[in-house]
């Protein structure tokens, strides 16, 4: 076993010690264990750190990987399926080490944080047990190598996200949605199963490896319809995961759970594990398949951006808003930008979990209260918050210079040239989509800015009995409840709660991915995360030759006619290609589509850095018209386009849509049964047990009368002849001899009268 | 008269009757055992004179024989019925065989 390998079992099993030792012993614990949870996943960050180093400092190979496994269950010969054994193995790539790496550091800043956000909880102990469960099954999922234990772990986190999320479950908006996320989660699950399952069925491994293999060998033997099927089914799993539309209507209510934990689990990391299983099956999705991704994608970002510029809560402005960028990220990977994508993944996890976090300080400091209409003016009482917070903003606006501009342009620029490849018409709604996206991202976090940290302060606006139902729901947090609203003094966090926020707001900026702020592609990132070949393109021919005749014809159009081009594009290119990666020169891809993709993606750089930023600019300067210069009123353009405003207010209406539809017809259903069950299925179970009951009572008096009748009968025959024939026997001998006289003379008499007549 | 004075087969038939009645009448009736055995022994020797008085008329010697035999097994069971009474007797203190019904029931 390669030493990184046990390195990376280290990792993922400390946080899982960690869990086990805190649900069991943290109330025995001084301070409840929760040093116990840090020191742990400093540990784990340590191991991580080091296995980050020694892949991509050290290695500095696109093509590193070292694999384990080992056989889990073997089940021998099960009939029907054939001979079943259920792997379990650790791969550990370049992906997985900056994955390790990323989630331990922001597990590691959230366990720290927390021990200042949750101080004084009743369940303190208990809520480090949680984070250190998700961790581990966060960090399984990193470091699956198969299908089968990449879902397990997938089960784990929406487990450890359902706990967390419900965390204050005395709250009923925190039980509701708890009950929610998971509803929401399994309606994916179920579909990511059932991709499992249609990929199992032909190769009868769960391995990637494998799967990819026998993929490439052209081995599946159904039609490219199933292919595209089992890949627009395993996004499913990602749709429920990430929140992508139409499922996303989880995250925002999820925002019940404590703040850390929106910051690692809802911004950073789980929701990001959608976005990174979608990227390990990248490779097996069909151009179809990878189509709806994109068109999922781009609605999922355009959506929730439109919905985060009317929320005033200032944790569901963030929800939505991670909602938006899992959506980017989601498109990346639709439109064939992998590397970009998988460098927003990284990217926003660390700007979006310093967002969350500043925003957990900031309610953390007004005690509890978190519509933005109540902050205001907050710069000068929390300058560390202040400046970390605008940081990431930029980051996550995109403004040159962060590492949010690099990634998110990445993405747009793949998104554009995934347009010109496909030919244009409702292509170009996915990279416009995203464009407006941005422009809208700009806004809502200009305004965000705007109305926490300048202005006047709003505390006292604040309607009273509002504010009492607030702090009646923060049981918990009743010690604050006797200040009166206005006498609340603000206040900076202390150090263990800022310090995450600056190790965050620091890994916002270019230089630690890139050397030039304009371009991602030159950094290390994007070097060491090359865009896998596709292993069900035009290259593999069987597959590829079904795409051509069958499925989209006018696509193998585009591909025909690129075709012959695409071998000299790739050559000719081999210079930006080789200028954006010394170690990976050259990297050809066999498919002329996706060559062509990476390629268009790359021309279309600057034209997606120039779009981006005019977009950007125009939604700070509109952020700053309204809220800060004051030129338009934002109540009266509300109330100008009223429909407009409600509709984004009340998130599209997604959940009264799910409301009438889906609950209501469920409750319909259930009804509909229950009627059927009372009336129909008792009917019938009633009625059997009737008749069985009659059918009793006349067996009962059968047997009563007949056949103990008879038994009786019998015995009181038996018993009156026994009576009379037992005077015969006396015992003495001379009776006997009488007897005998008797019948001997009785047959003489009988005999002679025979003999006479 | 020749019927009275000429001794003929109906006579030993008539005087093995009797004999054979006295034998029962003794078996049914006597309450000792020594007296029934006694009965057992006129039945038997009722039997024999009827063999002997059917060899006699018939010409064979097979009566005669038979005769022997019984008279054999005659002695053989005396021997053993009286051994039986003696045991009888050992267990009861009596040879009454009307009051030996320990078989009834």
């Amino acid at each position: 076993m390669h030493s990184l390998i046990q390195l990376s079992i280290v990792v993922l099993l400390l946080p899982l010690l960690s869990f086990v030792i805190l649900i069991f012993f943290n109330r025995r614990l001084p301070r409840r264990g929760d040093f116990i949870g840090v020191g742990i996943l400093g540990t784990a960050f340590g191991i991580s750190a080091y296995i980050f180093w020694s892949v991509i400092v050290q290695t500095y190979d696109p093509a590193f990987r070292v694999a384990w496994d080992f056989t889990w269950i073997d089940l021998g010969n099960v009939p029907g399926v054939g001979p079943l054994q259920i792997r379990m193995g650790v791969v550990i790539d370049n992906l997985t080490s900056i994955m390790l790496a990323m989630v331990t550091l922001i597990s590691l800043l959230v366990h720290l944080y927390s021990t200042g956000y949750m101080a004084g909880d009743k369940n303190y102990g208990r809520y480090f047990a949680f984070l250190g469960i998700f961790t581990f099954s966060m960090l399984g999922i990193v470091l699956s190598d198969n299908l089968f234990s990449i879902y397990i772990f997938w089960e784990l986190v929406g487990l450890s996200s359902y706990l967390l999320i419900g965390f204050f479950f005395e709250k009923d908006s925190a039980a509701d949605a708890q009950k929610k996320a998971f509803l929401a989660n399994r309606v994916g699950d179920i579909g990511m199963w059932l991709g499992i399952l249609i990929l199992y069925s032909q190769f009868h491994t769960f391995s990637f490896e494998q799967i990819y293999a026998n993929l490439a060998a052209g081995k599946f033997a159904l039609s490219n319809g199933w292919l595209t099927a089992a890949g627009i089914l395993l996004f499913m799993g990602c749709v429920g995961k990430s929140a992508q539309f139409p499922l996303h209507i989880w995250l925002p209510d999820a925002m019940e759970g404590p703040t850390p934990v929106s910051a690692l689990i809802h911004a950073a990391t789980m929701v990001a594990a959608g976005v990174y299983f979608v990227a390990r099956i990248f490779v097996m999705l069909t151009p179809d398949a990878l189509h709806v991704i994109a068109f999922v994608g781009a609605c999922t970002a355009f959506m929730a951006a439109t919905i985060a510029i009317t929320q005033n809560d200032i944790k569901r402005v963030l929800a939505y808003s991670t909602v938006s960028q899992l959506g980017y990220m989601v498109l990346g990977l639709g439109v064939g930008a992998y590397s970009a994508s998988l460098f927003h993944l990284v990217t926003h996890a660390f700007f979006k979990a310093c967002l969350f976090l500043g925003s957990g300080a900031i309610i953390h400091a007004m005690h509890h209260e978190q519509d933005m209409r109540w902050m205001g003016a907050l710069w000068k009482k929390m300058p560390w918050t202040f400046a970390t917070f605008t940081l990431a903003t930029l980051a996550l606006a995109g403004l040159p210079l962060t590492s949010g501009f690099m990634s998110k342009d990445a993405i747009l620029a793949g998104a554009i040239g995934f347009a010109q490849v496909e030919g244009g018409g409702i292509y170009y709604l996915i990279p416009a989509l995203g464009f407006f996206s941005a422009m809208l991202t700009a806004f809502y976090m200009g305004r965000q800015i705007w109305l926490v940290f300048f202005g006047q302060s709003r505390t006292h606006l604040k309607p009273a009995d509002n504010h009492h139902q607030a702090h009646h729901a923060h049981d918990s947090h009743a010690a604050h409840g006797d200040a009166h609203h206005g006498a609340h003094e603000v206040h900076e966090v202390s150090w263990n709660m800022r310090a995450p926020l600056v190790i965050l707001a620091a890994l916002s900026v270019f230089a630690v991915y890139s050397p030039d702020p304009l371009d991602g592609a030159k950094g290390w990132f994007m070097k060491m995360i090359p865009t896998p070949a596709t292993v069900v393109g035009e290259a593999n021919p069987q597959i590829g030759a079904r795409v051509a005749g069958s499925v989209a014809p006018q696509l193998a159009g585009v591909v025909r006619t690129t075709e012959v081009a695409s071998v000299p594009v790739v050559a000719e290119h081999g210079v930006p290609a080789a200028g954006h990666g010394e170690s990976k020169a050259g990297h050809v891809y066999s498919d002329p589509r996706q060559a062509e993709m990476v390629h268009a993606g790359h021309a279309a750089h600057f034209t997606a850095i120039y779009i981006s930023s005019i977009m950007v600019l125009i939604g700070i300067c509109m952020a700053f018209v309204v809220y800060v210069f004051k030129i338009i009123d934002p109540e009266k353009t509300a109330n100008a386009i009223r429909p407009l405003y409600l509709f984004s207010l009340n998130k599209w209406y997604w959940d009264e849509i799910y409301e009438a539809t889906f609950i209501k017809g469920s409750m319909v259903l259930a009804r509909m049964l229950s009627w059927f069950d009372t009336n129909i299925v008792d009917g019938i179970v009633n009625g059997v047990a009737t008749l069985v009951r009659k059918f009793a009572f006349a067996n009962d008096s059968f047997d009563r009368h007949v056949v103990d009748g008879m038994v009786n009968f019998t015995a009181f025959t038996v018993n009156t002849t026994g009576a009379v024939l037992r005077k015969l026997q006396t015992g003495k001998v001379q009776t006997y001899v009488v007897m005998l006289m008797l019948v001997l003379f009785g047959y003489f008499v009988f005999y002679f009268t025979r003999l006479i007549y | 008269m020749e019927q009275l004075t000429t001794i003929g087969l109906n006579h030993y038939l008539t005087l093995s009757a009797i004999l054979l009645g006295f034998g029962l009448f003794a078996v049914m009736t006597r309450k000792n055992a020594i007296v029934v055995l006694m009965g057992v022994e006129l039945i038997l020797n009722a039997a024999n004179i009827n063999f002997l008085a059917f060899s006699k008329y018939n010409g064979g010697m097979e009566g005669v024989m038979f005769a022997l035999f019984v008279i054999v097994i005659a002695a053989a069971e005396a021997a053993i019925a009286l051994a039986i009474v003696i045991n009888i007797f050992k267990i009861f203190k009596s040879v009454d065989v009307s009051s030996i019904d320990s078989m009834k029931e």
